[in-house]
């Protein structure tokens, strides 16, 4: 505990002492031209946006150096910027990273009642049925920590994420081959057990298709998006063939047919005229005979 | 029954079965080689038979001239002859008897009989009034 106490206040200590270094090399900035120089590359910034009077020391630098000025200037800036990100990162990090480790550690103290337990773990003999002795229950490290869970308090950013790239490019696969499908074979062999019940025995069947669905649905199965019209009024399939003649006849009798027949889909009636026109196609010799 | 007596000397009529995760037992040879050219006559039947209705509602008809029906009966005398459903005979499924056989159980009387003895058959009761 004592040494717990200790800790936090060097770390304050720490803090406070930099704290004040900045002030005072923010105060002494705009004096002196070289020192300026020198402290511009060791300031530490407390704001991301650069002070205006570093800015304004840098400017001056620039003007009393004989190279070209806006140059350097700008040049300045750039290395001061820089600087300041990599101390506002490293300094950010340090800190938190220790003061999160520090924060979440709690001397432990025992409850009686937990001391109790461990002190009649130890004397009694547990015996089992076989007459063998028990160990005590290891608890998980989850249940242990009966005051705190694994999910509870900030975060220590002590580990960093797998990137993201690298997992796309672990899902990618070229294709499956005959050893993955073999292994998913296997797993569905395994993980398909017999049915408990006789409810999970119907919902075997149902899957493989032995069962219908209940309640029973008359058109399961049928796709039919067609509407009536399309069944019924078949007759501008009958283009192509000749408008007046004995086929004319037979072909309005066909499609009569068709058209009070409920059992087949649209498809299939249009492929059924389609027959009739190839055939007769095939035919037409023959019929420019007779 | 005769029939069968023969069959033992030759191999039984197998089926390719498919791999599936079926756990269950399941029946991969057919009874007999009549069942298995019946099997083979409904396939046929199946596949040929929205030809035969249209070749014969060509043939069946007043209207059309009489040379384009002869031209039409020789085509469907063309077919295979295992195509036309005439040849089907409904056999039981189990034996593989052609006669005695109810169409709605698909079994002979003798397997009937057997299995509603049984209590096999659902909703099946002995006559008595």
């Amino acid at each position: 505990m004592t040494v717990e106490v200790s800790y936090r206040t060097k770390l304050k200590q720490l803090k406070t002492r930099e704290i004040k270094k900045e002030a005072t090399n923010v105060l002494e900035g705009p004096d002196s031209e070289h020192t300026v120089l020198q402290r511009t590359t060791e300031d530490i910034q407390g704001g991301k946006p650069l002070n205006p009077e570093l800015v304004q020391a840098v400017s001056a630098v620039a003007s009393s150096l004989p190279l070209n000025k806006k140059q350097t200037e700008s040049e300045l800036l750039a290395q001061l910027r820089r600087h300041e990100e990599t101390t506002d990162k490293q300094k950010k990090g340090g800190l938190l990273k220790i003061r999160n480790v520090i924060s979440e550690m709690a001397v432990k103290r025992q409850s009686p009642a937990q001391r109790g337990v461990r002190i009649s773990s130890r004397i009694s003999l547990r015996v089992d049925e076989d007459d063998q002795r028990i160990k005590p229950e290891r608890l998980s490290p989850q249940s242990f920590d009966y005051r705190r869970s694994l999910k509870v308090g900030r975060r220590l950013n002590i580990f960093t994420k797998a990137s993201k790239e690298t997992e796309n490019a672990l899902k990618t696969v070229s294709s499956p081959t005959i050893w993955d499908l073999e292994f998913a074979k296997e797993i569905a062999a395994v993980t398909a057990q017999p049915p408990r019940n006789g409810f999970e025995e119907m919902i075997q069947w149902t899957k493989e298709g032995i069962l219908w669905e209940f309640p029973i649905d008359n058109e399961a199965g049928m796709e039919d998006d067609a509407e009536f019209h399309e069944h019924i009024f078949l007759e501008k399939h009958l283009k192509d063939f000749p408008k007046q003649g004995p086929i004319r006849h037979f072909m309005e009798l066909v499609i009569c047919g068709l058209s009070k027949n409920p059992y087949l889909s649209v498809k299939q009636k249009i492929e059924h005229i389609e027959w009739f026109q190839n055939y007769f196609e095939e035919k037409k010799e023959l019929l420019q005979e007779i | 029954m005769e029939g069968a007596v023969c069959c033992w000397s030759r191999r039984l009529p197998g089926r390719p079965v498919l791999p599936s995760p079926c756990t269950r037992q399941v029946r991969s040879y057919y009874v007999d080689w009549r069942m298995l050219r019946d099997v083979k006559r409904r396939k046929l039947a199946y596949e040929y038979a929205d030809e035969r209705l249209r070749i014969n509602a060509i043939r069946k008809n007043t209207i059309l001239p009489k040379e384009l029906q002869e031209v039409a009966d020789k085509e469907i005398a063309d077919l295979p002859r295992d195509s036309c459903p005439v040849r089907i005979r409904n056999r039981c499924v189990l034996t593989s008897r052609p006669r005695g056989v109810k169409r709605r159980w698909r079994l002979s009387r003798i397997v009937f009989r057997h299995f509603a003895d049984h209590a096999q058959m659902s909703g099946v009761q002995r006559a008595m009034w």
